[in-house]
């Protein structure tokens, strides 16, 4: 069973978004995407089980690039293969080239009542930087 | 700014335009290379990411004018489709409870839905982009008279799916003829009101008959379009020297490889939407054809129209005097062409083209008709909803506690949706008053009224 991550969810009218703080960039990146499936479903009712290593390449220079490729991969792994994801362990972060391992499960109707279909993360009022206490992260997703 | 914005609104709709960033999204718009006349937004305005829901924007193509991925949604050819029928509300409404479960059972609905028609082999994936609605016809959902009854005739000619990537594609596969999630969905509903009896009778729409409406959009293959799309266009900004206020409007000139690109790629997504509204409609007249124990004809189930309201298209319009080739984006904006316009079907030319305008799912929806005013000042656009009055979460909040299923059924509304969270998200007055826009959008003249529908019936995803 995951552990829910703390974030907070922002009032857009149309849309949902997120704004977190993490210690380092991968724990942001790590809270991100633990906020994303979060939203979708709440993450300490997703067991593990399905595992997958992913390599996820960015714009060199470009961190909200790497932001958004590194949600929309997790995305597009959650539609095709019908899995939430629950864990997320970014490895490694170079030049915005990403590896992770990320976990989580086939989406179970009976245990997993998925209510809200993010189409993509988008770069309005993106935000990913470096502040005194660590990162700070905004994202506002299409839903 | 290259271009002034301008709002149609008033006081009331204004008060909620201000308090949220809409307006500011309305200012980034206008700087948009090549954007012609002024950045528009419809009376349903609201914030958005990149452009504002309801915006509207055309660029020359002639003048480096671009195309924007943004401008258009990741629901590209998002759009509502009409369906007249011969029932009538006192033959439907007894049975609205075996008729919206026997929809809700038939047509696949709800996050990641897919599986309505199997998963499609690649080169049948490639027809339906191609092909778009009359692929579904060929195969039997529903008939050949159904695609003049659609914006353009179902299918983008320029819809080139080498142009679509394999990511899009795969996702692509098993989503035809699914209603997806959020605000799409499928209802049934009663003319209540009728406010031009000859369009109204040009459109087949007569009081106490009972229509099908059904909105949805291009699923996960349109969303990957766009995703994708962004991604080059980010890069096309810079090898162009385009300064954007906001990186989601990322573009590339309409007369670039990027912008031809783009273009026929999401030629391909709206052929999809087309398609799959076309096969939706076709699984829900089975259905309700099997509830009421009539073949579809004796239930006179026919297309009345299709509208997309996600789009960026190439149109010929007047400006300053001259007729000129743009790009015109519209986005949460339905097109609206005026009685005598070459692309309104024959059998509407005489009244014009119908445009489309839901509303939430407990007060009522309008069919309006296109206007000359439109064509003069909007190029050809108008309103397509009633546009939200709250977020997710703040609606979440004030449905807390309250059985919306039960308050719906008190105002007659029988309402299915596969998550309770959907509901409460969708509520009424999670929105604005359909009634509020419609009307500012015919005080400036850009639609029409023709009738008003009241829902008997909801299914949401």
């Amino acid at each position: 069973m995951a552990v829910r991550p703390v974030y907070t969810e922002i009032d857009h009218t149309a849309d949902v978004g997120i704004e977190l703080t993490a210690p380092s960039l991968t724990a942001a990146l790590e809270t991100a995407a633990a906020a994303m499936f979060d939203m979708m479903c709440r993450l300490d009712l997703v067991e593990g089980g399905w595992r997958r290593t992913l390599t996820v390449e960015a714009r060199e220079g470009d961190r909200e690039n790497l932001l958004v490729r590194w949600l929309s991969e997790l995305l597009f792994i959650h539609h095709t293969e019908h899995v939430l994801l629950s864990r997320f362990e970014v490895a490694s972060v170079e030049r915005e080239r990403l590896v992770a391992v990320v976990e989580g499960e086939r989406i179970d109707p009976a245990r997993h009542r998925v209510g809200l279909e993010i189409k993509a993360p988008t770069y309005h009022g993106l935000l990913i930087a470096e502040t005194p206490d660590g990162w700070s992260v905004r994202v506002i997703f299409d839903t | 700014m290259r271009v002034p914005g301008r709002v149609y609104a008033d006081d009331k709709l204004m008060e909620h335009i201000r308090e949220e960033r809409a307006l500011d999204q309305v200012a980034n718009v206008a700087h948009l290379p090549g954007i012609v006349g002024a950045s528009l937004a419809m009376p349903d305005i609201h914030w958005g990411y990149g452009f504002p829901i309801g915006g509207v924007a055309a660029t020359d193509p002639a003048k480096d004018g671009v195309v924007s991925p943004g401008g258009v949604g990741y629901d590209i050819n998002c759009g509502v489709r009409l369906v007249a029928s011969s029932m009538t509300r006192s033959e439907v409404e007894p049975r609205i409870r075996e008729l919206v479960n026997a929809l809700f059972h038939d047509v696949p609905c709800g996050v990641g839905s897919h599986g309505a028609i199997g998963k499609l082999a690649r080169k049948d994936l490639d027809a339906v982009l191609q092909r778009g609605s009359t692929w579904a016809v060929e195969r039997g959902f529903g008939r050949p008279g159904d695609l003049e009854r659609t914006v353009e005739g179902g299918r983008l000619e320029s819809a080139d799916p080498s142009k679509v990537g394999e990511r899009a594609v795969e996702r692509g596969r098993d989503q035809v003829g699914t209603l997806g999630s959020g605000n799409h969905f499928m209802e049934l509903d009663v003319v209540d009101e009728v406010y031009d009896e000859s369009a109204a009778a040009a459109f087949g729409l007569r009081t106490e008959g009972v229509v099908l409406q059904i909105h949805s959009g291009s699923r996960g293959l349109g969303y990957q379009v766009c995703d994708d799309y962004l991604e080059i266009m980010q890069g096309a900004v810079s090898k162009y020297g385009i300064a954007l206020p906001d990186r989601q409007l990322a573009c590339a000139p309409v007369e670039s490889r990027e912008g031809h690109d783009y273009l026929a790629a999401m030629a391909c997504a709206a052929n999809y939407a087309w398609a799959n509204r076309q096969v939706m409609m076709a699984l829900a007249a089975r259905s309700i054809s099997g509830v009421m124990r009539k073949s579809q004809e004796e239930l006179g189930l026919r297309l009345v129209y299709d509208v997309c309201h996600n789009i960026a298209k190439l149109e010929r319009h007047e400006v300053g005097g001259r007729e000129r080739l743009l790009c015109v984006h519209r986005k949460g904006a339905t097109r609206a062409f005026p009685a005598g316009h070459r692309d309104v079907p024959a059998a509407y030319r005489g009244v014009g083209q119908p445009v489309l305008v839901p509303g939430d799912m407990g007060r009522c929806s309008y069919v309006c008709v296109g206007t000359e005013t439109a064509m003069k000042d909007t190029f050809g656009s108008s309103c397509h909803g009633a546009g939200r009055l709250m977020s997710r979460r703040k609606a979440r909040k004030a449905a807390h506690g309250r059985k919306l299923a039960e308050e719906m059924a008190a105002r007659g509304v029988y309402v299915m949706a596969t998550g309770k969270g959907t509901l409460a998200e969708e509520m009424p007055s999670a929105y604005k008053d359909v009634a509020d826009v419609v009307g500012v959008t015919e005080r400036a003249g850009i639609a029409r009224r023709v009738a008003r529908l009241r829902p008997l019936g909801v299914i949401k995803g």
